[in-house]
Protein backbone atom coordinates (compact mmCIF):
# COMPACT_ATOMS: atom_id res chain seq x y z
CA UNK A 1 0.00 0.00 0.00
CA UNK A 2 2.75 2.45 1.28
CA UNK A 3 4.17 1.64 -2.32
CA UNK A 4 1.32 2.40 -4.24
CA UNK A 5 0.48 5.57 -2.87
CA UNK A 6 4.67 6.74 -3.00
CA UNK A 7 3.85 5.73 -6.88
CA UNK A 8 0.86 8.25 -6.63
CA UNK A 9 3.28 10.62 -5.69
CA UNK A 10 5.72 10.07 -7.84
CA UNK A 11 3.15 10.57 -10.68
CA UNK A 12 1.71 13.41 -9.62
CA UNK A 13 4.55 15.02 -9.09
CA UNK A 14 5.55 14.08 -12.80
CA UNK A 15 2.66 16.11 -13.69
CA UNK A 16 4.09 19.03 -12.54
CA UNK A 17 6.54 19.18 -15.73
CA UNK A 18 4.12 19.54 -17.86
CA UNK A 19 3.28 23.04 -16.79
CA UNK A 20 5.40 24.29 -19.37
CA UNK A 21 3.11 24.14 -22.03
CA UNK A 22 2.39 27.73 -21.31
CA UNK A 23 5.05 28.63 -24.04
CA UNK A 24 4.08 29.13 -27.39
CA UNK A 25 5.95 26.63 -29.95
CA UNK A 26 7.35 28.65 -32.71
CA UNK A 27 6.92 25.82 -34.95
CA UNK A 28 3.17 26.17 -34.50
CA UNK A 29 1.13 27.58 -37.83
CA UNK A 30 -0.11 30.88 -36.29
CA UNK A 31 -0.85 34.17 -37.94
CA UNK A 32 0.38 33.94 -42.18
CA UNK A 33 1.47 36.32 -43.97
CA UNK A 34 0.91 37.39 -47.46
CA UNK A 35 3.47 35.52 -49.39
CA UNK A 36 4.07 37.46 -52.95
CA UNK A 37 6.12 36.07 -55.90
CA UNK A 38 7.52 38.21 -58.21
CA UNK A 39 7.15 37.34 -62.49
CA UNK A 40 8.73 38.32 -65.41
CA UNK A 41 5.80 40.09 -67.59
CA UNK A 42 7.39 39.20 -70.50
CA UNK A 43 8.04 35.36 -69.84
CA UNK A 44 4.98 34.99 -67.46
CA UNK A 45 5.97 31.52 -65.92
CA UNK A 46 9.23 32.48 -65.23
CA UNK A 47 10.21 33.83 -61.85
CA UNK A 48 12.42 37.11 -61.83
CA UNK A 49 14.17 38.70 -58.95
CA UNK A 50 13.44 42.24 -57.81
CA UNK A 51 16.37 44.46 -57.44
CA UNK A 52 16.81 46.10 -54.41
CA UNK A 53 12.67 46.09 -53.19
CA UNK A 54 12.01 47.94 -49.79
CA UNK A 55 8.58 47.53 -48.47
CA UNK A 56 7.27 49.77 -46.33
CA UNK A 57 3.65 49.49 -44.37
CA UNK A 58 1.40 52.89 -44.75
CA UNK A 59 2.09 55.09 -41.55
CA UNK A 60 5.24 53.24 -40.73
CA UNK A 61 8.45 54.66 -40.99
CA UNK A 62 10.68 51.43 -41.72
CA UNK A 63 10.67 48.76 -44.15
CA UNK A 64 9.42 45.19 -43.93
CA UNK A 65 13.15 43.63 -42.48
CA UNK A 66 13.74 40.97 -44.89
CA UNK A 67 17.67 40.58 -44.49
CA UNK A 68 18.35 39.96 -40.61
CA UNK A 69 21.90 39.69 -40.71
CA UNK A 70 22.25 43.26 -42.48
CA UNK A 71 22.75 46.23 -40.84
CA UNK A 72 21.48 49.54 -41.68
CA UNK A 73 19.15 50.21 -44.58
CA UNK A 74 20.00 46.87 -46.50
CA UNK A 75 18.50 44.84 -44.48
CA UNK A 76 15.24 46.40 -45.37
CA UNK A 77 16.01 45.65 -49.12
CA UNK A 78 15.81 42.60 -50.47
CA UNK A 79 16.59 41.09 -54.28
CA UNK A 80 14.64 37.89 -54.26
CA UNK A 81 11.87 36.34 -56.32
CA UNK A 82 9.28 36.36 -53.23
CA UNK A 83 7.96 38.18 -50.28
CA UNK A 84 5.98 37.40 -47.11
CA UNK A 85 4.35 40.31 -45.92
CA UNK A 86 2.25 40.40 -42.76
CA UNK A 87 -1.16 42.00 -43.02
CA UNK A 88 -2.84 43.52 -40.59
CA UNK A 89 -5.12 41.72 -37.75
CA UNK A 90 -6.92 44.75 -36.36
CA UNK A 91 -8.34 46.41 -39.66
CA UNK A 92 -9.59 44.88 -42.82
CA UNK A 93 -6.93 46.58 -44.83
CA UNK A 94 -3.48 47.09 -45.09
CA UNK A 95 -1.23 49.52 -47.49
CA UNK A 96 2.12 48.83 -48.60
CA UNK A 97 4.40 51.03 -50.76
CA UNK A 98 6.70 48.75 -53.12
CA UNK A 99 9.71 50.72 -54.19
CA UNK A 100 11.95 49.42 -56.72
CA UNK A 101 15.89 50.07 -56.68
CA UNK A 102 15.28 52.04 -52.99
CA UNK A 103 18.29 53.85 -52.42
CA UNK A 104 19.89 53.79 -55.56
CA UNK A 105 21.90 57.18 -56.56
CA UNK A 106 20.33 57.46 -60.29
CA UNK A 107 16.39 58.80 -58.76
CA UNK A 108 15.14 58.00 -62.39
CA UNK A 109 15.72 53.88 -61.33
CA UNK A 110 13.99 54.06 -58.53
CA UNK A 111 10.35 53.78 -58.76
CA UNK A 112 7.63 53.36 -55.61
CA UNK A 113 4.02 51.62 -56.48
CA UNK A 114 1.19 51.38 -53.92
CA UNK A 115 -0.98 48.78 -53.07
CA UNK A 116 -3.93 48.66 -50.96
CA UNK A 117 -5.31 44.95 -50.16
CA UNK A 118 -8.74 44.53 -48.84
CA UNK A 119 -9.71 41.49 -46.89
CA UNK A 120 -12.13 39.35 -43.67
CA UNK A 121 -10.95 38.19 -41.06
CA UNK A 122 -11.21 35.49 -38.75
CA UNK A 123 -9.80 35.33 -35.58
CA UNK A 124 -9.06 30.89 -35.14
CA UNK A 125 -8.56 29.39 -31.74
CA UNK A 126 -4.84 27.90 -31.51
CA UNK A 127 -4.12 26.51 -28.21
CA UNK A 128 -3.71 27.61 -24.52
CA UNK A 129 -0.38 29.08 -25.03
CA UNK A 130 -0.44 30.98 -28.44
CA UNK A 131 -3.85 32.26 -27.85
CA UNK A 132 -5.64 32.77 -31.47
CA UNK A 133 -4.35 33.48 -34.97
CA UNK A 134 -5.89 35.53 -37.84
CA UNK A 135 -6.90 34.13 -40.89
CA UNK A 136 -7.83 36.43 -44.05
CA UNK A 137 -9.97 36.34 -46.88
CA UNK A 138 -8.80 38.43 -49.94
CA UNK A 139 -12.47 40.51 -51.07
CA UNK A 140 -13.06 38.70 -54.39
CA UNK A 141 -14.31 41.71 -56.13
CA UNK A 142 -11.54 44.00 -55.60
CA UNK A 143 -8.87 42.03 -53.51
CA UNK A 144 -6.54 44.98 -53.60
CA UNK A 145 -6.15 48.72 -55.05
CA UNK A 146 -3.10 49.14 -57.08
CA UNK A 147 -1.94 53.12 -57.25
CA UNK A 148 1.10 55.03 -58.27
CA UNK A 149 3.02 56.44 -55.38
CA UNK A 150 2.23 60.66 -54.71
CA UNK A 151 5.19 61.59 -56.78
CA UNK A 152 3.55 60.16 -59.74
CA UNK A 153 6.49 58.25 -61.43
CA UNK A 154 5.48 55.14 -64.03
CA UNK A 155 4.25 52.06 -62.17
CA UNK A 156 6.78 49.42 -62.40
CA UNK A 157 4.09 46.46 -61.27
CA UNK A 158 2.37 45.89 -64.22
CA UNK A 159 0.15 42.75 -63.45
CA UNK A 160 -1.19 41.53 -60.24
CA UNK A 161 -2.84 38.14 -60.10
CA UNK A 162 -4.56 36.25 -56.88
CA UNK A 163 -3.50 32.84 -56.80
CA UNK A 164 -4.98 32.08 -53.51
CA UNK A 165 -7.53 34.14 -51.74
CA UNK A 166 -7.40 32.10 -48.70
CA UNK A 167 -4.57 33.26 -46.56
CA UNK A 168 -4.55 30.30 -43.93
CA UNK A 169 -0.40 29.69 -44.25
CA UNK A 170 2.38 30.48 -45.88
CA UNK A 171 3.31 27.45 -47.68
CA UNK A 172 1.49 28.86 -51.16
CA UNK A 173 2.19 31.78 -53.19
CA UNK A 174 -1.31 34.15 -52.20
CA UNK A 175 -0.71 36.74 -55.08
CA UNK A 176 1.92 37.03 -58.03
CA UNK A 177 3.28 40.19 -59.54
CA UNK A 178 4.48 40.71 -62.62
CA UNK A 179 6.48 43.64 -64.01
CA UNK B 1 -2.53 27.43 -11.83
CA UNK B 2 1.44 26.71 -11.34
CA UNK B 3 1.41 27.99 -8.35
CA UNK B 4 -1.81 25.91 -6.65
CA UNK B 5 -0.60 22.94 -8.32
CA UNK B 6 3.01 23.45 -6.86
CA UNK B 7 0.96 24.43 -3.16
CA UNK B 8 -0.96 21.17 -3.88
CA UNK B 9 2.39 18.83 -4.06
CA UNK B 10 4.62 20.55 -1.01
CA UNK B 11 0.91 20.28 1.04
CA UNK B 12 1.07 16.35 0.27
CA UNK B 13 4.44 16.42 1.53
CA UNK B 14 3.39 17.87 4.40
CA UNK B 15 0.65 15.27 5.01
CA UNK B 16 2.60 12.49 3.77
CA UNK B 17 4.88 12.90 6.61
CA UNK B 18 2.01 12.80 9.38
CA UNK B 19 1.13 9.45 7.74
CA UNK B 20 4.36 7.96 8.20
CA UNK B 21 4.23 9.12 11.86
CA UNK B 22 0.72 7.68 12.25
CA UNK B 23 2.33 4.35 11.37
CA UNK B 24 5.26 4.61 13.57
CA UNK B 25 2.80 5.35 16.35
CA UNK B 26 1.04 1.95 15.18
CA UNK B 27 4.28 0.12 15.41
CA UNK B 28 4.64 1.41 18.80
CA UNK B 29 1.31 0.10 19.79
CA UNK B 30 1.82 -3.37 18.57
CA UNK B 31 4.93 -3.56 20.68
CA UNK B 32 2.60 -3.10 22.99
CA UNK B 33 0.05 -5.92 22.30
CA UNK B 34 3.64 -8.14 21.82
CA UNK B 35 4.54 -7.37 24.96
CA UNK B 36 1.02 -7.97 27.19
CA UNK B 37 0.59 -11.31 25.15
CA UNK B 38 4.07 -13.04 26.47
CA UNK B 39 3.23 -11.74 30.24
CA UNK B 40 -0.10 -13.48 30.20
CA UNK B 41 1.46 -17.57 29.31
CA UNK B 42 3.74 -17.43 32.42
CA UNK B 43 1.01 -18.66 35.25
CA UNK B 44 -0.79 -20.72 32.46
CA UNK B 45 0.80 -23.80 31.20
CA UNK B 46 -1.32 -23.96 28.32
CA UNK B 47 -1.13 -21.89 25.33
CA UNK B 48 -4.60 -22.83 24.06
CA UNK B 49 -6.65 -21.39 26.83
CA UNK B 50 -4.95 -18.36 26.42
CA UNK B 51 -5.89 -18.03 22.62
CA UNK B 52 -9.49 -18.31 23.45
CA UNK B 53 -8.82 -15.13 26.20
CA UNK B 54 -7.85 -13.41 23.22
CA UNK B 55 -10.88 -14.07 20.94
CA UNK B 56 -13.03 -12.91 24.23
CA UNK B 57 -12.22 -9.54 23.39
CA UNK B 58 -14.59 -8.71 20.29
CA UNK B 59 -13.86 -6.61 18.05
CA UNK B 60 -16.90 -4.66 15.49
CA UNK B 61 -16.27 -3.03 12.77
CA UNK B 62 -18.79 0.03 12.04
CA UNK B 63 -20.64 0.29 8.85
CA UNK B 64 -22.25 3.96 8.07
CA UNK B 65 -22.22 6.67 5.67
CA UNK B 66 -20.00 9.68 5.84
CA UNK B 67 -20.23 12.43 4.35
CA UNK B 68 -18.48 16.16 4.59
CA UNK B 69 -17.20 18.83 2.73
CA UNK B 70 -13.35 19.41 0.90
CA UNK B 71 -11.73 22.32 2.79
CA UNK B 72 -9.56 23.31 -0.45
CA UNK B 73 -12.28 24.20 -2.53
CA UNK B 74 -14.35 26.15 0.40
CA UNK B 75 -11.81 28.18 1.57
CA UNK B 76 -9.99 28.93 -2.13
CA UNK B 77 -12.64 31.55 -2.24
CA UNK B 78 -11.12 33.36 0.95
CA UNK B 79 -8.07 34.10 -1.15
CA UNK B 80 -8.57 33.69 -4.80
CA UNK B 81 -11.20 36.78 -6.22
CA UNK B 82 -11.44 34.54 -9.45
CA UNK B 83 -12.53 31.25 -7.94
CA UNK B 84 -15.53 29.93 -6.06
CA UNK B 85 -16.25 26.09 -5.48
CA UNK B 86 -18.14 23.53 -3.34
CA UNK B 87 -17.59 19.78 -2.88
CA UNK B 88 -19.26 17.60 -0.93
CA UNK B 89 -18.05 13.72 -0.10
CA UNK B 90 -19.67 11.05 0.70
CA UNK B 91 -18.76 7.17 1.39
CA UNK B 92 -20.89 4.12 2.31
CA UNK B 93 -19.26 1.38 3.58
CA UNK B 94 -20.16 -1.79 1.72
CA UNK B 95 -18.05 -4.40 2.99
CA UNK B 96 -14.80 -4.81 5.30
CA UNK B 97 -12.53 -3.25 2.71
CA UNK B 98 -14.53 -1.67 -0.24
CA UNK B 99 -16.81 1.65 0.44
CA UNK B 100 -18.77 3.24 -2.11
CA UNK B 101 -17.89 6.85 -2.60
CA UNK B 102 -19.35 9.89 -4.33
CA UNK B 103 -18.24 13.30 -4.88
CA UNK B 104 -20.31 15.87 -6.17
CA UNK B 105 -19.68 19.71 -6.78
CA UNK B 106 -19.49 23.18 -8.07
CA UNK B 107 -17.12 25.49 -9.50
CA UNK B 108 -17.20 29.14 -10.81
CA UNK B 109 -13.23 29.96 -12.46
CA UNK B 110 -11.80 32.67 -14.26
CA UNK B 111 -8.46 31.40 -15.72
CA UNK B 112 -5.66 34.21 -16.68
CA UNK B 113 -4.05 32.69 -18.72
CA UNK B 114 -0.98 34.66 -21.02
CA UNK B 115 -2.79 34.89 -24.23
CA UNK B 116 -6.53 33.87 -22.74
CA UNK B 117 -8.54 35.10 -19.91
CA UNK B 118 -11.47 31.90 -19.35
CA UNK B 119 -14.23 31.91 -17.04
CA UNK B 120 -15.52 28.07 -16.36
CA UNK B 121 -18.86 27.67 -14.40
CA UNK B 122 -20.11 23.63 -13.90
CA UNK B 123 -21.02 20.93 -11.86
CA UNK B 124 -20.05 17.47 -11.84
CA UNK B 125 -20.26 14.27 -10.19
CA UNK B 126 -18.21 11.82 -9.58
CA UNK B 127 -19.05 7.67 -8.46
CA UNK B 128 -16.80 4.46 -7.33
CA UNK B 129 -15.31 3.28 -4.50
CA UNK B 130 -12.08 3.33 -2.36
CA UNK B 131 -10.62 0.09 -1.36
CA UNK B 132 -8.99 0.31 2.50
CA UNK B 133 -5.43 -1.21 2.63
CA UNK B 134 -5.04 -0.26 5.61
CA UNK B 135 -4.94 -2.97 8.82
CA UNK B 136 -6.53 -1.27 11.89
CA UNK B 137 -6.20 -2.32 15.14
CA UNK B 138 -7.99 -2.56 17.93
CA UNK B 139 -11.17 -0.02 17.25
CA UNK B 140 -9.04 2.10 14.88
CA UNK B 141 -10.84 3.26 11.75
CA UNK B 142 -8.42 5.00 9.43
CA UNK B 143 -8.52 4.63 5.84
CA UNK B 144 -5.38 4.08 3.42
CA UNK B 145 -7.24 3.85 0.25
CA UNK B 146 -6.57 2.94 -3.58
CA UNK B 147 -10.01 3.72 -5.50
CA UNK B 148 -11.45 4.34 -8.87
CA UNK B 149 -14.44 7.08 -9.51
CA UNK B 150 -16.18 7.85 -13.30
CA UNK B 151 -16.97 11.93 -13.28
CA UNK B 152 -19.40 13.54 -15.44
CA UNK B 153 -19.44 17.19 -15.39
CA UNK B 154 -21.55 19.61 -17.70
CA UNK B 155 -20.37 23.00 -17.64
CA UNK B 156 -20.23 26.82 -19.72
CA UNK B 157 -17.47 28.21 -20.91
CA UNK B 158 -16.80 32.09 -21.64
CA UNK B 159 -13.76 33.35 -23.94
CA UNK B 160 -13.32 36.86 -21.75
CA UNK B 161 -10.63 38.28 -23.21
CA UNK B 162 -7.79 37.03 -26.12
CA UNK B 163 -4.77 37.69 -27.96
CA UNK B 164 -3.66 37.15 -31.25
CA UNK B 165 -0.73 35.64 -31.96
CA UNK B 166 1.29 37.30 -34.72
CA UNK B 167 4.63 36.23 -34.98
CA UNK B 168 5.47 39.02 -37.72
CA UNK B 169 4.44 42.13 -35.16
CA UNK B 170 5.39 44.69 -37.78
CA UNK B 171 2.24 46.82 -37.33
CA UNK B 172 3.13 46.61 -33.50
CA UNK B 173 1.44 44.17 -30.95
CA UNK B 174 -2.50 44.06 -30.98
CA UNK B 175 -4.21 45.04 -27.75
CA UNK B 176 -5.94 42.18 -26.15
CA UNK B 177 -9.19 41.90 -27.77
CA UNK B 178 -12.42 41.73 -25.83
CA UNK B 179 -14.85 38.50 -26.85
CA UNK B 180 -17.51 37.64 -24.13
CA UNK B 181 -18.45 34.41 -26.53
CA UNK B 182 -20.13 31.90 -23.95
CA UNK B 183 -19.98 28.28 -24.98
CA UNK B 184 -23.35 26.29 -23.30
CA UNK B 185 -23.93 22.86 -23.08
CA UNK B 186 -20.39 21.52 -22.63
CA UNK B 187 -19.51 18.39 -21.27
CA UNK B 188 -16.99 15.88 -20.13
CA UNK B 189 -16.20 12.79 -18.81
CA UNK B 190 -13.56 10.81 -17.45
CA UNK B 191 -12.25 8.05 -15.17
CA UNK B 192 -9.81 9.20 -12.03
CA UNK B 193 -7.93 6.94 -9.98
CA UNK B 194 -7.84 7.60 -6.22
CA UNK B 195 -5.17 8.04 -3.37
CA UNK B 196 -6.39 8.37 0.10
CA UNK B 197 -6.43 8.90 3.40
CA UNK B 198 -8.56 9.28 6.25
CA UNK B 199 -7.68 9.35 10.05
CA UNK B 200 -9.95 9.79 12.94
CA UNK B 201 -9.62 12.86 14.47
CA UNK B 202 -12.41 12.67 17.44
CA UNK B 203 -15.20 10.23 17.73
CA UNK B 204 -17.35 10.67 14.47
CA UNK B 205 -15.15 13.10 12.73
CA UNK B 206 -12.72 12.27 9.75
CA UNK B 207 -10.10 14.62 8.14
CA UNK B 208 -8.47 13.20 5.11
CA UNK B 209 -7.10 13.72 1.52
CA UNK B 210 -6.92 12.27 -1.62
CA UNK B 211 -4.79 12.35 -4.94
CA UNK B 212 -6.40 12.13 -8.52
CA UNK B 213 -5.30 11.62 -11.55
CA UNK B 214 -7.71 12.02 -14.01
CA UNK B 215 -8.16 10.45 -17.92
CA UNK B 216 -10.22 11.99 -20.44
CA UNK B 217 -13.30 9.79 -21.61
CA UNK B 218 -15.19 11.92 -23.50
CA UNK B 219 -14.86 15.71 -23.88
CA UNK B 220 -17.80 17.62 -25.47
CA UNK B 221 -15.60 20.89 -27.24
CA UNK B 222 -17.19 24.01 -28.74
CA UNK B 223 -16.05 25.05 -32.13
CA UNK B 224 -12.93 27.33 -32.83
CA UNK B 225 -12.56 26.88 -29.21
CA UNK B 226 -11.04 24.02 -26.62
CA UNK B 227 -12.05 23.19 -22.83
CA UNK B 228 -9.48 24.32 -20.80
CA UNK B 229 -10.84 23.92 -17.53
CA UNK B 230 -13.75 21.42 -16.39
CA UNK B 231 -15.55 21.34 -13.09
CA UNK B 232 -14.19 18.27 -11.40
CA UNK B 233 -11.54 17.55 -13.91
CA UNK B 234 -9.51 20.72 -13.72
CA UNK B 235 -7.09 22.21 -15.62
CA UNK B 236 -6.73 19.91 -19.04
CA UNK B 237 -3.29 19.74 -20.52
CA UNK B 238 -2.60 18.68 -24.86
CA UNK B 239 -3.24 14.71 -23.57
CA UNK B 240 -5.90 13.22 -22.27
CA UNK B 241 -4.77 13.42 -18.71
CA UNK B 242 -5.19 16.07 -15.74
CA UNK B 243 -4.65 15.70 -11.97
CA UNK B 244 -6.57 16.56 -8.60
CA UNK B 245 -6.54 16.83 -5.39
CA UNK B 246 -9.00 17.47 -2.45
CA UNK B 247 -8.65 17.80 1.17
CA UNK B 248 -11.33 16.98 3.46
CA UNK B 249 -13.54 16.48 6.56
CA UNK B 250 -15.86 14.47 6.95
CA UNK B 251 -18.52 12.87 10.18
CA UNK B 252 -19.44 9.39 9.95
CA UNK B 253 -23.25 8.14 10.96
CA UNK B 254 -23.03 4.90 12.02
CA UNK B 255 -26.31 2.27 11.00
CA UNK B 256 -25.08 -1.09 12.05
CA UNK B 257 -22.26 -3.31 13.44
CA UNK B 258 -20.28 -6.08 12.52
CA UNK B 259 -18.53 -8.54 14.81
CA UNK B 260 -14.61 -9.08 13.06
CA UNK B 261 -14.78 -12.52 11.24
CA UNK B 262 -12.31 -15.35 12.62
CA UNK B 263 -10.06 -14.73 9.43
CA UNK B 264 -9.02 -12.09 11.84
CA UNK B 265 -7.50 -14.49 14.78
CA UNK B 266 -5.55 -16.08 12.09
CA UNK B 267 -3.64 -12.90 11.52
CA UNK B 268 -3.38 -12.36 15.08
CA UNK B 269 -1.25 -15.92 15.26
CA UNK B 270 0.86 -14.87 12.13
CA UNK B 271 1.64 -12.07 14.75
CA UNK B 272 2.58 -13.72 17.32
CA UNK B 273 4.61 -16.09 15.51
CA UNK B 274 6.71 -12.88 14.68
Amino acid sequence: MKKIILLAFALALSFSSCEKDDICDANTATTPRLVITFYDITNPAVLKNVTNLKVVGAGMTDGIIFNTSATGESKYLTSGNAISIPLKTNEDTTSYNFTLNSGNANPALVNEDNIKFDYTRADIFVSRACGFKTLFTLNTSNPYTHTDAAVPDEKWIQYISVEKSNIDNENDTHLKIFF
Amino acid sequence: MTHTLKYFFSFCFMLSLFLAQAQDTDTIQRKKMDEVIPEAPKPITKKLPEEKKNDTIVKTDRYGFRVGVDLYKLTRALYDKDYKGLELVGDYRLTKKYFLAAEVGNENKTTDDDRLNTTTKGSYLKVGFDYNGYENWLDMENIISIGMRYGVSTFSQQLNTYKIYNANPYFGEVPVITSGNKYNGLTASWIEVVAGVKAKVFNNVFMGFSLRLNRLVTNKEPDNFKNLYIPGFNRTYDGDFGVGFNYTVTYFIPFYKKKVTPKKVEIKKEDQKK
